[in-house]
């Protein structure tokens, strides 16, 4: 698990942040059959997560940024496992990997915004897109506001990155 | 009883059908996006069908509407499985002929009440 850091978010994204955790929980528990243990919230781009498996969804509307999810190679393929019912010792293709962190990312940044919804925020979702590979890291816009969420999924470290934009950027 | 599962993810496709196969239902063809889905439905009968909404080519919303124009069609029963939870999304998925909702993430129990629900009716 991440050392925990002092950082934490400002008081205008913690809402947010609360309630992207609760919908991480509550995914995982009811769709992978998983109880996370969670770290501390790291603000800021300090931790760059070793991950081999990168989901990303874009929302828009009265706030406007990015959900992540990363995962490591043996991580993703758990879940994926999980999410489709394989047999043990089955391993999940690349595709199907690619499809299943897919449909997490898809289902914490859609369960996020009809959370907010709720709130009188209402947003618009892009679709889901999946980085895999090694020796990469994700660098979002240079103006985000970044809150890292570290959770244990048994012997397996996933994050949840929130990233809100601080400034309307406009064609 | 004669399912059709429409979605363009294979991993949502499989986890409703593993869920459908737990509650006993394993005569269920598949459909990667609306248009297919429509493909299927011309193909043979079905009982029920479990769309999700965000879809290349055709989405639930369009297949729906699709659908309910179809002869025959306007009866049958239609789940929607989907993020889109919010109040304004429900009222478009039921004016566009969607009989009930179920919001991801759900749990079989879910699927299985809303199942006997459109049923019922």
């Amino acid at each position: 698990m991440a050392s925990p850091a002092p950082a934490v978010d400002s008081q205008s994204t913690q809402p947010l942040i609360e309630t992207l955790r609760a919908c991480t929980h509550d995914v995982f528990g009811t769709m992978v059959g998983s109880t996370l243990a969670e770290g501390t919230p790291l603000a800021g781009d300090a931790l760059r997560p070793q991950s081999n498996v990168v989901g990303q969804i874009g929302f828009g509307g009265s706030r406007c940024g990015l959900v992540v999810f990363y995962a490591t190679s043996a991580g993703a393929g758990v879940i994926t496992s999980s999410l489709l019912g394989m047999s043990e010792g089955d391993e999940p293709s690349k595709a199907e990997v690619a499809d299943a962190i897919g449909e997490i990312t898809n289902m914490i940044a859609g369960s996020f915004r009809t959370r907010m919804a709720t709130d009188g925020d209402a947003w618009a979702i892009s679709i889901p897109t999946v980085t895999m590979g090694s020796d990469f890291y994700m660098t979002p816009l240079s103006d985000g506001r970044r809150t890292m969420l570290p959770f244990r999924m048994g012997d397996h470290e996933i994050f949840v990155e929130l990233v809100i934009t601080t400034k309307v950027r406009r064609a | 009883m004669r399912f059709l599962v429409v979605d363009d993810s294979t991993t949502m496709r499989r986890i409703i059908i593993n869920t459908l196969n737990k509650l006993g239902y394993t005569e269920i063809v598949e459909a990667g996006n609306g248009r297919e889905g429509i493909d299927r439905v011309s193909e043979g009968p079905v009982d029920l069908i479990i769309t999700d909404w965000n879809m290349p080519e055709m989405n639930g919303i369009d297949f729906v509407r699709s659908l309910r124009a179809m002869e025959g069609k306007q009866h049958v029963p239609v789940l929607m499985v989907t993020t889109n939870a919010a109040k304004d999304d429900i009222v478009e998925a039921l004016r566009a002929g969607v009989n009930n909702y179920v919001v991801k993430p759900f749990t079989p129990d879910t699927i299985k009440e809303k199942i006997d629900a459109v049923m019922a009716h």
